[in-house]
C-alpha cells in the first residue's frame, strides 16, 4: 500500500496518510468470521457498488471516473458479480444523512454493499467508503483515502485492494505489475504496465534484443536477458538509479528467475557447458545449482527459496524437474508431455504452471501441484500459449497467445477460464511476466 | 571406431596439420572419406547459400539435437583446414534455431550447436582462443518461412569471419 502511493504522492503526503487517515475496519476476528462464512459458498461475491456522492462540479467529474476506476478494477478480479444499484439503494429524506436501504440491496440478490463519498481539499482528493454486510447491515470497512487528483487510479485501487483482502482474506493484484516484451520500436525492448494493462512505459531502450524480464520480489530490480553486448547476458538493472550490472563471464546467459531480493537464478554456458547458477544483484557470482551435462534452464523458487523447478533434457527431451537447494537432490515433476518448458512456481507455493508442446503443434499451459498431483490443462484450441507467470495472489495466469494473429499478452483465472486480452496494439508481445510487490 | 582414426589422422596429417591434436571426435559416425581437402575457390556445396557464401561453411542440424552429423562434420573439417592455413584468423560460432518450441530452450540449444561445431574444430586441431560462440536461439532466422524447408535453414551454426 505504502510502495503504490510513494508512486503518486510526495514523501510528506505519504505520512499524512499512514498517520492521520487511519483506517476503522472491523476487529480481525469480525473480519475472519465473514470469510469463513464467504468460503462455504463458492461462486463470486454479489457486490452492489453504488455511485459515489460528491458536492460540486469538478468533485461529481472525479467521482464519476472514480465509479469507473473501481467498477473495471474490481471487474477484472473476476471475484465479484457486480450488481447495479437499485434506483432505491438510498433513502434521501435526510439530505445530510442519506440511510442504506439494506431490503432493497437484499431482494436484488446483494451480499456486499460498498459506497461512499469524494470531496477536494487543496487539490488532494478524499475517498470515503464504507463497505457493508448487506443481509445484515454490519459495517465491515470504513476508511478514507487519500491523493492527489493524478492519482485517482492509485486512490481507488487502493480502496479495491482493502475490499478483496476483506472478503478473501488475500493480498489481490491491485498495485502490481506486469513486465512484457514488445517490438514496438523495431527492437525487443522490456515494458512495464498495470496488473490490467494500463499505463505501459518503457524500462529498457537498448537497440537490441532483450529477453525474459523478471522484477524481483521487491519490485526493486530487473533481471533480464540482453544482446546488447554482443550475447545474450544476464543484466540487473538497479530501477531506483537505472543502473545496469551484467554478468561479466563468457559465455550465453539464459532466463533469469528471482530466488529473493538479493539473488537470482540464471543458466550460464561458461566454457560451454550451461548450468544453474545463483548471481548476486551486483553481477557476481554466487553459487552454482545444477550440475549436469544437459540443457537446464528455466528456474523458478517456491516462495521461501529452498526449491527450484527448472527444465532439463536430462532425460532426453525437455521435462519439468524439481531440485532442493540445500541437498541438491532432484525430483522429476513432470511425464506427460514431450516438449514441458517455462515453469513458473506460484506465490502461494502449491503449483507450478508451465506449457506443453503438443503434436498436434499447439503449446498449451497446464498446472500441476509442486508435488506432481493435480495435472490440469488450462488452454486449448488456441493456437500457442506460452511463458505463463502467476499473479501474486495466485488467482491469475498472464501468458501470450497468438490465437489472434500476432503473439499478444493475456490473462487468465489461475483454475483456467476467463481468458481475455490484456494489451492492445499492433506489436508483437512475448514473455509476460507478473510481479510479486504492491 | 579404429578405421575412423586411422583416417581422420591420414587426413590431418595430408592436410598439414598439427598431429598433437589428432583424436577422434566422440561424435565422428562417418565413414565416408571426403573427396577433396582442398576448399572450391567459390564454395557451393552443403555449408554455403544465400546467407552464408564462405569462406568458412555452415554446418545444419536435425529437430532440437545438436549432433553433429556426417556431411556437418565434413564441413567443419574443410573449415578446420581454412583457419588453420589463416592462423591469424579468429572466426565466430553463431548457433540458430528454427521458430518451433519455445524461445529460452531455442536460446539454450543454439549455444549447444555453436559448442559442437566449436568443439569438433578444436579436437580437430584449431586453437580454442580462435573461435568464440554465441546463441541467437530463434532471435534471428534465416530464411522467414513457416515450413520445414526455412525450419532446415534456419537450425544451423553459422560461421563468421573476423
Amino acid at each position: 500500500m505504502v510502495q503504490l502511493f510513494k508512486r503518486v504522492v510526495p514523501g510528506i503526503i505519504v505520512l499524512l496518510f499512514c498517520l492521520v487517515v487511519f483506517p476503522l475496519t472491523l476487529s480481525a476476528a469480525e473480519a475472519g468470521e465473514y470469510i469463513a462464512i464467504r468460503k462455504e459458498g463458492s461462486g463470486n461475491i454479489a457486490l452492489v457498488l453504488d455511485k459515489l456522492d460528491a458536492n460540486g462540479k469538478k468533485e461529481s467529474r472525479f467521482a464519476q471516473s472514480l465509479d469507473t476506476i473501481m467498477h473495471d478494477g474490481l471487474d477484472f478480479t473476476k471475484i465479484f458479480s457486480l450488481i447495479s444499484p437499485p434506483l432505491n439503494v438510498k433513502d434521501f429524506s435526510d439530505k445530510k444523512n442519506p440511510v442504506i436501504n439494506f431490503g432493497a440491496l437484499t431482494s436484488v440478490g446483494a451480499e456486499v454493499y460498498a459506497g461512499g463519498s469524494l470531496t477536494r481539499k487543496s487539490g488532494m482528493i478524499n475517498l470515503d467508503m464504507k463497505v457493508y454486510d448487506a443481509s445484515g447491515s454490519k459495517l465491515l470497512l470504513s476508511k478514507t483515502y487519500t491523493g492527489r487528483e493524478e492519482g485517482l487510479r492509485s486512490i481507488g485501487h487502493a480502496f479495491c485492494a482493502d475490499l478483496v483482502e476483506l472478503l478473501t482474506g488475500k493480498k489481490s493484484v491491485f498495485g502490481s505489475k506486469i513486465v512484457f516484451i514488445s517490438n514496438r520500436t523495431g527492437f525487443k525492448e522490456i515494458y512495464e504496465c498495470d496488473f490490467d494493462g494500463f499505463g505501459v512505459e518503457p524500462l529498457t531502450n537498448l537497440k537490441s534484443i532483450s529477453m525474459n524480464p523478471a522484477l524481483s520480489p521487491d519490485g526493486k530490480h530487473l533481471a533480464f536477458i540482453s544482446f546488447a553486448p554482443g550475447r545474450p547476458t544476464l543484466c540487473i538493472k538497479n530501477l531506483a538509479d537505472g543502473k545496469i550490472a551484467s554478468v561479466s563471464k563468457s559465455g550465453v546467459s539464459i532466463d533469469p528467475g528471482w530466488r529473493s531480493n538479493s539473488e537470482v537464478a540464471a543458466t550460464l554456458s561458461l566454457e560451454g557447458n550451461q548450468e544453474i547458477y545463483l548471481v548476486n544483484t551486483d553481477g557476481s557470482l554466487s553459487k552454482r545449482v545444477t550440475n549436469n551435462k544437459s540443457i537446464d534452464i528455466s528456474p523458478t523458487f517456491s516462495p521461501d527459496g529452498t526449491k527450484m523447478a527448472f527444465v532439463s533434457s536430462r532425460n532426453g527431451l525437455p521435462q519439468i524437474f524439481i531440485q532442493d537447494i540445500q541437498s541438491g537432490l532432484v525430483k522429476r515433476l513432470t511425464f506427460s508431455g514431450r516438449y514441458n518448458t517455462q515453469p513458473s512456481w506460484s506465490p502461494l507455493g502449491d503449483k507450478i504452471a508451465y506449457t506443453t508442446w503438443e503434436k498436434n503443434g499447439e503449446i498449451n499451459i497446464f498446472v500441476i501441484n509442486a508435488d506432481g498431483s493435480g495435472l490440469m490443462q488450462l488452454t486449448q484450441k488456441s493456437r500457442e500459449n506460452k511463458s505463463p507467470s502467476f499473479s501474486p495472489d495466485g488467482e491469475m495466469i498472464v501468458y501470450t497467445s497468438n490465437r489472434q494473429g500476432k503473439e499478444k499478452v493475456y490473462v487468465m483465472s489461475s483454475k483456467g477460464g476467463n481468458e481475455r486480452l490484456l494489451l492492445q496494439g499492433d506489436d508483437v508481445q512475448t514473455q509476460p511476466s507478473w510481479s510479486l510487490f504492491r | 571406431m579404429k578405421r575412423n582414426s586411422i583416417i581422420v589422422l591420414a587426413l590431418m596429417v595430408t592436410a598439414g596439420c598439427s598431429s598433437k591434436s589428432a583424436v577422434t571426435p566422440e561424435t565422428a559416425t562417418t565413414s565416408q572419406a571426403p573427396s577433396t581437402l582442398v576448399p572450391p575457390s567459390s564454395p557451393t556445396g552443403y555449408g554455403f547459400d544465400q546467407w552464408q557464401t564462405g569462406p568458412l561453411g555452415d554446418v545444419f542440424f536435425e529437430y532440437d539435437s545438436s549432433t553433429l552429423s556426417a556431411e556437418g562434420q565434413e564441413q567443419l573439417k574443410q573449415n578446420g583446414i581454412y583457419l588453420e592455413s589463416n592462423a591469424v584468423k579468429k572466426a565466430l560460432v553463431e548457433g540458430h534455431c528454427d521458430e518451433r518450441g519455445t524461445s529460452e530452450y531455442n536460446l539454450a540449444l543454439g549455444d549447444r550447436r555453436a559448442v559442437s561445431a566449436k568443439e569438433f574444430l578444436v579436437r580437430f586441431g584449431v586453437s580454442a582462443s580462435r573461435l568464440e560462440t554465441v546463441s541467437f536461439g530463434e532471435e534471428r532466422p534465416f530464411a522467414t518461412g513457416h515450413d520445414e524447408e526455412a525450419w532446415a535453414k534456419n537450425r544451423r551454426a553459422h560461421f563468421v569471419l573476423k
